[in-house]
């Protein structure tokens, strides 16, 4: 278990803090993953996937669940809302990439290159930060509705590009 | 976005998997699909399919290196799980991914060699902690008076311990003798001195048996010459097991 912490805490922490947006609640999101990947390693099946692709997900859930479960209380302040809208008029305004996701090999990248990057923002919004639909619409400057169907066919259009 | 029939065609089924594995889904319908994974077996494949298409973008959240304390609270958590000992049956070929992952398995052959080092170091460590223990009354022949005692409650040695002071001619010595049913005669322990206590390694020696005899016997002071008891016996005792 510890050469698992060793090789991986500080990317899967990585993961947990952007969703979490908390180095406490991170690292509280990372201790209850490996407890749950330690008392359900039996119950892992490898024709499911790969272990390592297993802790992330486990990790990536549990920051989720622990975002929507929470999402009454945690509220985006007025000042960092502000500040988000300026942003994302921007991003809107010169179709400029959030993400630094170019220079990454894999497939999935070679997909979202084919996406326009408002829609590429949405995807990528809420896998790595772990955005609600109506916290992307915030933060891209699009209606609630469009984010919605932006990423619903963007999922669509990433299913046919790798199969 | 609301409600998804029981029986979703395939494309259905494959955008609710893909928004959860997105995170999209408000927390009403992440709960459903989470309680459905359970026994949905289609929905699960679509689930497993998008975390593998997705998960080259955990790659864009910066690692972040965690608090010295953080590993600390795991290990204590996990040695709390440990002695809960959660049993969990796994559904599917519960060896299946005991082949494949080179982690798990590492995993497990570090916690038998712990196993094996702990339950050997215990095994090694509680023979001496609860051995057979003896106890030997000597007493004299004459008045059935009692002189001595003797423990052995360690294999390695067995202690002498005078219950009185006992009167020796000066130019005589006690000499301190045993025997167990079987030997041919007794077998000297070395010379006693009176009123002393004394401990005698008796790692040479067969273990104890009940009933093995004990006596001491007025020798020469260095000994009885022959190797053999030869002076008339002071004390005799025989071994007794304590319960």
């Amino acid at each position: 278990m510890h050469d698992l912490y060793t090789q991986e805490s500080a990317r899967l922490l990585g993961v947990a803090k952007r969703i979490a947006r908390s180095d406490a609640l991170a690292e509280d999101i990372v201790h209850d993953a490996f407890i749950k990947i330690w008392t359900r390693a039996g119950s892992f099946d490898p024709a499911r996937g790969t272990a390592r692709g297993w802790i992330f997900s486990v990790t990536r859930h549990l920051a989720l669940n622990f975002m929507r479960d929470n999402a009454h209380i945690i509220q985006v302040s007025e000042q960092s809302e502000s500040a988000v809208l300026a942003e994302a008029a921007l991003d809107v305004a010169t179709e400029v990439d959030t993400f630094e996701y170019r220079a990454r090999s894999g497939r999935i990248y070679g997909c979202l290159e084919q996406l326009e990057p408002a829609r590429r923002n949405c995807i990528l919004h809420a896998y790595v930060d772990g955005y609600s639909h109506s916290e992307i619409s915030q933060k891209v400057g699009a209606p609630l509705g469009t984010v919605k169907a932006w990423i619903k066919r963007s999922l669509v259009a990433l299913r046919e590009c790798m199969g | 976005m609301t409600g998804y029939p029981s029986k979703d065609s395939a494309d259905e089924l494959d955008a609710l998997a893909s928004e959860y594995v997105l995170g999209t889904l408000p927390a009403a319908q992440r709960l459903d699909v989470k309680n459905r994974l359970v026994t949905d077996a289609d929905l699960r494949a679509a689930v497993d399919a998008w975390e593998g298409r997705l998960l080259a973008l955990t790659e864009l959240a910066e690692p972040m290196t965690p608090s010295p304390r953080l590993w600390g609270r795991i290990e204590r958590s996990l040695t709390r799980h440990d002695r809960r000992a959660p049993v969990q049956t796994p559904a599917v070929k519960p060896h299946a991914w005991w082949d494949l992952l080179p982690l798990w398995r590492g995993l497990a052959g570090a916690g038998l060699v712990a196993t094996l080092l702990l339950g050997s170091m215990l095994l090694t460590r509680t023979a001496p902690v609860n051995p057979t223990t003896y106890l030997v009354v000597l007493v004299a022949p004459q008045n059935q008076a009692p002189g001595w005692v003797i423990q052995a409650n360690n294999p390695e040695e067995i202690q002498l311990i005078p219950l009185g002071a006992t009167q020796v001619p000066t130019d005589k010595a006690l000499q301190f003798w045993t025997k167990a049913d079987g030997w041919q005669g007794p077998v000297s322990l070395g010379l006693v001195k009176p009123g002393q206590s004394l401990s005698i390694p008796v790692n040479k020696l067969p273990p104890l048996q009940p009933n093995q005899l004990f006596e001491l016997t007025l020798e020469n002071p260095n000994g009885s010459p022959t190797g053999k008891p030869t002076g008339p016996i002071q004390f005799i005792g025989r071994a007794v097991k304590v319960i």
